[in-house]
């Protein structure tokens, strides 16, 4: 392309002693005779085929066409590297259909059927409906309190047909937030598998609550909230979330009901114009009894894992309550890209009084977050607790 | 489109005809001031581009693309622009007057805005709009406000196409007016595309849903900025390199000509961060009773920190990706500063992230490294700088008061910060190469010239000038000395052979400066006259050389070094 630009045209448009035909009196009349010649050669403007394809692509994305996806969301914290794929559907100009479902390695399996309408009431509201059946084969319990040991680890399994709907709405549009839900799902906890013992090998069903029931729960749970996070939820860089979720787990057979308040605040404090961003989350979850009902152990607060305490393995720590202290300093690198530093700390108790800052388990990390504008595909993250390393692969945001 | 193979054919057709002829440096038309284009263009057909892939061919292909230090293809040969369907020669050329400059390219009347009927969404970009017919039955573009910026992105919309039209682009008729919902209708034949990629009847909710995205008056009412339908056939997006392969007329690789590498001075100056293709536009229309294709400028609102999202605070500092910067923030966890993070700006909600103290046009970046802003050398960015530096302060507020802001001091603002920018504009660019300009040479054989660094203040005068004249050879090139001249001023007599130089004769004269403070003003402008019988024409002038020398403007290390 130089060696052209350099050849057709300098200083005049058209060089003299290249372009110049011998009858081309006037530069005027050169540059004519280049028009002519191209005249004879003209093509269709076409792109080039790396460009169509791309195009072809992004086209296909961006007008609802893709139906196929990724889908790495496993039945259950724990379960490991995760295959799945989904596909997804319009159902009308902006609700979409999507099933999917995944499996792991060790045995985790999921299937599930999601409807999503993002703009009800005036785009006052969303709402999602979601059914589906997972089991996991293997998730740890470690005991209750915050002496339980690792070594202590039983494994159970479970299997949970599920229905749902969520509704949530924001009446001004902008920050403040009320969500509302129910469930109809039926928790079936059996033995596990794996290389740590079952839980019956190691519990009765007098030293561990709930162990082997198969209640049905009717779940509601109502949210209200200012939710101020931008640029969007999946990927904020300011503002926070402030919110109180109330839980009713009924059990159908008044066994096992009990009732959970989640309180959680998130802040996003943006430094020198966004080149850090300082964020913090506290979340405490605080269950209640039903008189003459007990909350099954696998129904209980629990932390540990990718999103909670990240340098230990998921449901480490177990019992009635939990809280959760969350920091990360976070670097942009650039549009795309942040590292952060992190430091989690977090309790659980068989009383709320207990659910103090005395004798938390920390952690402490360094995490890659690959984002957009509002989501945070890929986050790996290495954490080191009082128990040793954990390397955590997601596919959201921490909080 | 615009590969170079696909110009092979042509090349070997102009190799052939080059063979059989030789000819003269100079024409009898030298210089032109028209690019003719004497073909029909009646077959070139639309052609998208796709945003995907241009973003990431710039991002990672042309930011690591070393310039090839091609002097503009499209200059004539006293290395200024001639008018063609892509420019046409305002300011620098003509004396515009403060109120010419304040209509712009506005030729016909403005939007009624009594009643507008709504026609189709606003597909791409980030500001709300639609496609709508006024009162009048004429169709538009409208172009909303953020509530973030409430009059901010209308006013850059106005003042940039002001700006771009008195460079000498072809930018849209642009009015700011009116909408009131209340009193809109929706045409029936109009639709929208639904996210499910059906086209289904636009409604009255369609309309809202894209006003909640807009910032709103007390009355309900909205200011908008109204684009008019740009005439002709709509080809599509243009491209900032290779040529149009339907075009016969379209001769010069568009990453070479001069207006558009010249876009890397002016966006510097405006701001004008958003480059992407998509903001461009060819239109085939008849001119003379043929067809041609006609480039425009179609969006240049992207101008005074108004692109995008206000909190983005790298715009017009940094790529939207780019490797040095990241890998510096990476290795030190974001404490080597980059000057976006510390720079001051001016608060006013109708102006976006725009100033003019720190500013520096030699590091600023668009969104994307676009061919032709790659390819920019030094004699460019002079020929760019000269143009900026002619607008007047009056100009500027001229300019800037079509914006009509309702804030003064915004207004004001914004024009100081355009004042200084381009001072910044011209003491980085008119100082670089050697910038003796307008060298004449009269009948009695005075050759004066000017010094445009000196004149505007930029720089000391040098110490003398040196001219060597030498009889030139119009059909060979061939040069012979005939004297060396030296004055401190710029004027000086001819030796007294050029004097009996006959008519239809050639000198050439190389002018220096001597400058302790401007190591490359010690390289000759070259300067050819011809004798007429009304005297002496200047039918060549050459700042900088083709081929390997200091003239390419680096664009990749200035980021990371600032």
């Amino acid at each position: 392309m130089r060696r052209f630009a350099r050849a057709i045209v300098l200083a005049g448009l058209v060089p003299p002693g290249v372009v110049s035909a011998q009858d081309a009196s006037s530069r005027v009349a050169v540059i004519e005779q280049a028009q002519e010649v191209k005249d004879q050669n003209l093509r269709p403007a076409e792109v080039g085929r790396v460009e169509q394809y791309v195009t072809r692509l992004t086209d296909a994305f961006l007008s609802g066409q893709v139906h196929w996806h990724p889908f790495w969301q496993n039945a259950y914290s724990g379960g490991g590297f995760t295959l799945g794929a989904g596909y997804t559907q319009y159902v009308s100009s902006y609700n979409t259909l999507d099933v999917r479902g995944s499996i792991t390695f060790s045995g985790y399996k999921r299937i599930e059927a999601e409807l999503v309408a993002p703009e009800l009431f005036t785009r006052h509201g969303s709402l999602s409906v979601l059914g589906g059946w997972r089991e996991a084969t293997q998730v740890g319990f470690y005991g209750f309190g915050m002496t339980s040991a690792e070594d202590n680890r039983a494994n159970y399994g479970f299997t949970q047909p599920y229905a749902s709907a969520l509704l949530e709405l924001f009446p001004t549009r902008r920050l403040f937030l009320v969500r509302g839900g129910l469930e109809v799902t039926q928790w079936s906890q059996g033995a596990g598998s794996g290389s740590a013992p079952s839980v019956d090998e190691v519990y009765t069903d007098a030293t561990l609550p709930g162990l082997g029931t198969k209640p049905v729960y009717w779940h509601t749970q109502a949210t209200v909230g200012v939710d101020s996070r931008r640029p969007a939820r999946g990927y904020a860089r300011r503002g926070g979330f402030y919110g109180v979720t109330a839980h009713d787990f009924t059990d159908h057979d008044k066994t096992y009901g009990f009732n959970r308040i989640d309180y959680e605040a998130i802040q996003h404090i943006p430094i020198l114009r966004d080149t850090w961003v300082v964020s913090l989350r506290a979340r405490a979850e605080t269950t209640y009894d039903k008189s003459g009902q007990q909350i099954p152990f696998y129904m209980m607060p629990s932390l540990g894992g990718g999103s909670t305490l990240r340098g230990y393995s998921s449901w480490r720590l177990r019992d009635l309550h939990s809280l959760l202290l969350q920091g990360e300093w976070r670097m942009m690198a650039n549009r795309f890209f942040d590292v952060a530093l992190f430091y989690d700390a977090g309790k659980v108790a068989a009383s709320r009084s207990d659910l103090d800052l005395s004798r938390m388990k920390t952690d402490f990390g360094v995490g890659f977050r690959w984002h957009g504008l509002a989501r945070t595909p890929l986050r790996i993250e290495l954490a080191k607790g009082s128990e040793g390393f954990s390397l955590v692969f997601a596919a959201s945001e921490v909080f | 489109m615009g590969r170079p193979l696909a110009w092979l054919p042509l090349i070997a057709l102009l190799a052939a005809t080059a063979a059989t002829a030789s000819a003269p440096r100079f024409y009898d038309d030298d210089p032109i001031d028209r690019e003719p284009e004497s073909r029909s263009a009646a077959r070139a057909s639309p052609l998208g581009i796709g945003l995907i892939y241009e973003l990431g061919y710039n991002l990672f292909v042309n930011a690591n693309r070393e310039p090839t230090n091609t002097r503009a293809a499209n200059v004539n040969t006293i290395d200024e622009v001639p008018d063609s369907s892509w420019f046409t020669n305002r300011i620098g050329r003509d004396t515009i007057a403060p109120e010419r400059l304040a209509r712009g390219v506005n030729a016909d009347r403005p939007p009624a805005p009594e009643r507008w009927v709504l026609l189709r969404e606003k597909s791409a970009g980030v500001s709300p709009g639609f496609t709508a017919r006024d009162a009048n039955g004429e169709v538009w573009f409208l172009q909303f406000d953020q509530p973030e910026r409430p009059e901010g992105g209308s006013a850059a919309v106005e003042i940039g196409s002001k700006l771009f039209w008195a460079l000498g682009y072809n930018v849209v008729e642009t009015f700011i007016t009116r909408f009131d919902p209340a009193r809109a209708a929706i045409d029936p034949q109009a639709t929208v595309r639904r996210p499910s990629g059906a086209r289904t009847p636009f409604t009255r909710d369609d309309m809202t849903r894209v006003l909640e995205r807009a910032a709103r008056h007390d009355d309900g009412t909205y200011r908008v900025s109204a684009g008019r339908m740009i005439p002709g056939k709509i080809l599509g997006p243009f491209r900032y390199a290779g040529t149009r392969s339907d075009d016969p007329n379209d001769l010069v690789p568009h990453e070479h000509r001069r207006e558009l590498r010249a876009l890397r001075v002016f966006g510097a100056w405006t701001n004008l961060v958003d480059w992407k293709a998509g903001n461009t536009l060819d239109t085939l229309v008849e001119e003379h009773g043929r067809a041609v294709v006609k480039h425009y400028l179609q969006d240049v609102g992207a101008t005074f920190g108004m692109a995008n999202n206000p909190d983005e605070w790298d715009k017009g500092w940094e790529y939207f990706y780019e490797q040095a910067p990241s890998r510096r923030r990476l290795m030190t966890f974001g404490f080597a500063l980059s000057p976006w993070q510390t720079v001051p700006y001016a608060e006013y909600p109708s102006v976006g992230l725009f100033e003019g103290d720190r500013f520096d046009p030699t590091a600023w970046r668009p969104h994307t490294p676009v061919t032709a802003y790659i390819e920019m050398r030094a004699d460019d960015a002079f020929w760019a700088a000269r143009r900026v530096m002619a607008f007047s302060d009056e100009l500027i507020r001229a300019a800037v008061h079509t914006g009509e802001f309702s804030d003064l001091a915004a207004e004001r603002h914004v024009a100081a910060v355009l004042i200084k920018r381009r001072d910044a504009v011209g003491r980085a660019y008119l100082p670089a190469i050697n910038p003796v300009v307008d060298p004449r040479l009269d009948q009695v054989g005075v050759l004066t010239f000017a010094n445009a660094a000196v004149a505007a203040g930029f720089a000391e005068g040098p110490t003398a000038y040196h001219a060597s004249w030498l009889r030139f050879d119009n059909a060979t090139e061939r040069t012979d000395p005939i004297a060396e001249t030296r004055s401190t001023a710029g004027t000086m007599n001819a030796p007294a052979d050029v004097m009996r130089t006959p008519i239809g004769g050639f000198i050439e004269i190389d002018i220096t400066a001597e400058s302790a403070g401007h190591e490359s003003w010690g390289r000759p402008v070259r300067t050819f006259f011809r004798r007429t019988t009304a005297g002496w024409k200047l039918v060549g002038l050459e700042r900088l050389p083709d081929g390997k020398s200091a003239a390419a403007v680096p664009h990749r290390a200035a980021a990371g070094e600032r």
